[in-house]
């Protein structure tokens, strides 16, 4: 029985579903990864536990026996993306109990394609974190230790696939919010090429910078829906469609910076033994230099806090959201806001605000926009002499929860070797090398539209190197 | 000179507009909603124009065309590489807290458009840029209520050098510029509405010293407004600088209540709108065959075919004047002239009957039952002596309110002329023999009842009996004509 068959025939038998939704609650009240479960056909039920009878849900769709490529197979979806008819909270007191009036594109294609989205999942506020620790719906833990984060922001989504609750789930990835998390929970993630992906129906963060991404148990998967969700949207005029300049990977760079500058043992252990384990595969490894990737966070920051402070802006509670009381259209907006946004969303708006003031655009906004275009043109150069790069997701093993884990700051400059691809609009992939203890992945980077060719050298190395499963990972429910 | 108009030259105004105008579109700029006026409250929303979580704007091509034809008709040079930008404030009607609008590069920059001020001159043209509106607040007691079904209409901006120097320019700039959009047919100019909005910026300063400090003024949703709000302003500021106080950059706004413009706010506190290009819309880089459309959207300016009209049908003034006002007027002139019309009786039917019917009825030429080929119709009936022109004024009334050709309408009805000399003759003899007195009179050669028993052969007739022969007949009647 092929995986795929497996898995639909999990939803396709209310036996086999009432397992699954017991393994799901059981994962979830140690990890806390899905924020709400379907309550649709062929889904699992509320969370509150009722299960759901047949009937149309609310994109109109029957209990028909599903067809297409994802036919039948469950996916989880991060609660940052709409999915009609059910709550879409980004993690935010702001949003209440916001209930989604239309599906994402990439979820509408998800679902045209057969797939049954079974819940959403936990995040950091709009997306802003590495932690998945900053949500209304409290903290989420990582599959390999609760004790540990996940990562993040998409951490509920790569919590979800780790433990083998889904074999994929929707992330989005602003500055490494797929890979990230994929990393710390030992699954991959694939952050596409900027634009190839419709955003409609992602809650913007940083708009120029963000893409929908996958995270799944497997390359050939993350393909697999890749094709699915990808492609030309009239809703979205910044997607747009391409093909790679070459057909074969032969050369792989690794920025010397990375070797340098890396303190954390286990993560430069990591990336020796993967460079290694890539050139026994054939690979030619080679140095390279990456000037610009010092400046990636701080540029990297200061646009993304720019765009949020307008994305954000419309959470006001007027029209949507939670509503605080106010004597006037002005003192309701500010009283909304001040109560319904956490500190780091705050954070960020303020920043945001702060870079585009006038006088200060040009000294904060506009140098990192230049930032960005020397970056991108460095990459652009790079890529005439290796075919991907292989560099750390982050320069740090998962972190514990509570007053142990990483300050604020130092996870924003730990989103250096991410937040490099969102500048540059490049495809990633976040994947897992062997480890003795708890997951650290690494990521190869490609030139545009190159994704198929980071999936094949990603698939023969985790035919070399498969990936481990967390304690707790069973499939003996299906 | 009086001492008043003495010190208006002691100083030099400058008056500049920023138009607002709604592009005529089907549906809004970002989003398939359609566009109206009115309506019940939110009816004409979606998640796009109410800014939901999620969503994204889609450019309307059709509102990027209108606006791409406006600037080209101001004369702007067109944008290759038009971006959008986010302004950034905070207001309960505007769903995103940011309009997407145009600030570095709009669609089109440096145009000037000749206006008919007097005497004719040209005014610099800024820019042109397109952007969305916002919704509506209406305050209700101690409730504020949101209307949602402006946001998201497609608006261009045109913003004018200060070169204007009164109210009264301004009106007439103001008045001109909307019969440009209307000939362009890309809005129908209707401040009432709200479909064109202006704001003036007024300064005054010691002559020759330049610009002096700008006030923006707020709400002038009239011409009337419109002029009198500039003078108001343009005198303040002049008193304020003659008692020897500055003035202060500032927003003010026309209280029509009162006559007045009152300070809303100080400039500098808010005017940080902190722009910075949307990321969500690529540039709009107009190709070949998008500037084509927008070339082949370009009409002759109302002022251009005011002046050949004048020129090529020997019109007066005015007569020019009013047929260029609405291009279909203009249209159904050309038209009538060309199916061989005589160009003076055109001009006189358009001016007089046929815009007092229009009007009557409340409605444009264009959606009136009036084409050019029922006005050349009706001229030729008027001028082979079929009808007179009495008549013709019915057979237009029908024309309009039964959506007939004038001919029919002639027939059906028996309208035709009574001009055959024997049939006339008869009913003269009818006339006479009803009123044997003035028929004796008239026989002595006493041409007195003539007048009296024309009117009685008319009244018999209904109207139809030729004038000419019948005077005629009268007169041979009366002895030896």
């Amino acid at each position: 029985m092929s995986e795929d068959a497996r898995w639909r025939a999990v939803f396709a038998d209310q036996d086999r579903r009432g397992r699954w939704l017991d393994y799901a609650r059981a994962w979830n009240e140690r990890i806390n990864a899905f924020v709400s479960f379907a309550d649709a056909p062929g889904g699992a039920g509320a969370a509150s536990g009722a299960d759901a009878d047949a009937g149309a849900d609310a994109d109109g769709r029957t209990g028909a026996p599903p067809a297409g490529p994802l036919a039948g197979v469950p996916c989880a979806v991060k609660d940052n993306i709409a999915v009609a008819g059910q709550p879409l909270s980004c993690g935010s007191a702001l949003l209440g109990a916001h209930v989604a009036p239309f599906s994402a594109t990439c979820v509408r294609r998800l679902q045209d394609a057969g797939a049954i989205v079974a819940g959403k999942t936990n995040l950091d506020e709009f997306g802003m974190g590495s932690d998945t620790q900053a949500s209304v719906h409290g903290g989420c833990g990582n599959p390999w230790d609760p004790e540990l984060v996940p990562g993040g922001s998409s951490g509920g989504s790569a919590a979800a696939v780790a433990a083998g609750i889904v074999p994929f789930a929707l992330g989005s990835d602003t500055g490494g919010s797929v890979r990230q998390p994929a990393s710390f929970c030992g699954v991959f993630g694939l952050k596409p090429t900027y634009g190839m992906v419709s955003r409609f129906g992602l809650v913007s963060y940083a708009s120029s910078l963000e893409v929908i991404g996958i995270i799944a148990d497997s390359p050939e998967r993350c393909g697999q829906v890749l094709e699915v969700i990808a492609g030309l949207d009239d809703r979205d005029q910044s997607t747009v469609a391409g093909t790679p300049d070459r057909d074969a990977v032969r050369t792989i760079g690794v920025p010397r910076a990375c070797r340098q500058e890396l303190r954390d043992p286990q993560v430069r252990a990591a990336l020796d033994a993967a460079a290694g384990q890539l050139a026994e595969l054939g690979y030619r490894m080679v140095d390279v230099d990456l000037a610009t990737l010092r400046y990636a966070a701080a540029a990297y920051y200061v646009i993304s806090c720019a765009e949020a402070s307008a994305n954000l802006a419309r959470f006001d509670g007027v029209r949507y959201g939670a509503r605080a009381a106010g004597e006037s259209a002005d003192r309701t907006i500010i009283a909304s806001r001040s109560a319904g946004f956490g500190d780091e969303v705050k954070l960020r708006v303020l920043a945001g605000t702060y870079v585009l003031r006038s006088g200060f655009h040009d000294r904060y906004y506009l140098r990192a926009q230049r930032v960005r275009t020397a970056l991108r043109d460095e990459l652009t150069a790079l890529f005439e002499q290796v075919d991907l790069l292989l560099m750390p997701v982050y320069p740090a093993p998962p972190f514990a929860r509570g007053s142990a884990r990483l300050d604020p700051f130092e996870q924003k400059v730990a989103d250096r070797y991410t937040t490099v691809a969102n500048l540059a609009g490049a495809p990633a992939l976040s994947f897992p090398t062997p480890q003795p203890r708890v997951p650290i992945g690494m990521q190869l980077i490609g030139p545009n539209f190159g994704e198929r060719l980071i999936l094949d050298v990603a698939a023969r190395y985790a035919a070399e190197h498969p990936p481990a499963r967390p304690p707790g990972y069973a499939e003996d429910w299906r | 000179m009086n001492a008043a108009a003495a010190e208006r030259q002691a100083f030099d105004a400058f008056v500049g507009l920023e138009i607002h105008i709604q592009l005529d579109t089907r549906s809004k700029v970002f989003c398939g909603c359609p566009v109206a006026f009115g309506g019940d409250p939110n009816t004409r929303v979606c998640p796009v124009c109410l800014g939901f979580p999620g969503v994204l704007p889609a450019l309307n091509r059709e509102a990027a065309r209108m606006a791409y034809v406006v600037a080209q008709a101001m004369g702007c040079t067109l944008s290759a590489e038009a971006v959008f930008e986010r302004k950034n404030y905070f207001y309960p009607d505007l769903p995103k807290n940011y309009q997407i609008s145009q600030y570095g590069a709009p669609i089109g920059a440096g145009g000037a458009l000749a206006a008919p001020l007097s005497p004719p001159r040209t005014v610099a043209i800024r820019e042109v840029h397109l952007e969305e509106d916002a919704g509506k607040m209406i305050h209700a007691g101690d409730v504020s209520l949101l209307d949602f079904n402006r946001s998201g209409t497609p608006l261009v901006e045109i913003v004018t050098a200060p070169e204007l120097r009164s109210g009264d320019e301004a009106i007439a700039f103001l008045q001109y510029f909307r019969r440009v959009v209307r000939h362009l047919g890309v809005c129908d100019g209707n401040m009432e509405e709200g479909s064109l909005r202006c704001d003036a910026n007024v300064s005054v300063n010691r002559a020759g010293a330049g610009l002096g400090s700008k006030v923006e003024i707020k709400n002038l949703n009239s011409f009337k407004f419109v002029g009198r709000a500039v003078e108001f302003e343009l005198d303040r500021q002049r008193r304020e600088l003659q008692a020897g106080r500055t003035v202060q950059v500032e927003t003010r706004h026309w209280n029509e209540n009162r006559d007045v413009t009152q300070s809303m706010r100080v400039k500098e506190s808010d005017s940080d709108y902190r722009y910075f290009p949307e990321p969500d819309l690529p540039p709009l880089r107009p190709d070949a065959a998008f500037l084509q459309s927008v070339t082949a959207g370009q009409v002759e300016l109302p002022q251009a075919l005011r002046d050949r009209l004048e020129r090529r049908h020997r019109l007066t003034g005015a007569q020019a004047e009013f047929l260029s006002d609405e291009r279909a007027t203009a249209d159904v002139f050309e038209r009538a002239v060309a199916a061989g019309a005589d160009a003076q009786q055109a001009a006189r039917w358009l001016a007089g009957d046929v815009r007092r019917l229009l009007n009557r009825a409340g409605l444009t030429i264009a959606q009136s039952p009036l084409t050019a080929e029922r006005l050349s119709e009706l001229l030729a009936l008027i001028d082979s002596g079929a009808i007179s022109g009495k008549i013709a004024k019915g057979v237009l009334e029908t024309v309009l309110r039964d959506d007939l050709d004038p001919a029919q309408v002639v027939d059906r009805q028996g309208l035709r002329l009574i001009a055959d000399e024997a049939e006339l003759d008869a009913c003269v003899d009818a006339a006479m023999a009803a009123f044997p007195d003035a028929a004796a009179q008239l026989r002595q050669g006493d041409r007195r009842p003539i007048g009296f028993l024309i009117g009685e052969v008319m009244k018999r007739t209904g109207g139809r009996a030729a004038p000419e022969p019948l005077r005629r007949i009268l007169q041979a009647r009366a002895g030896g004509g």
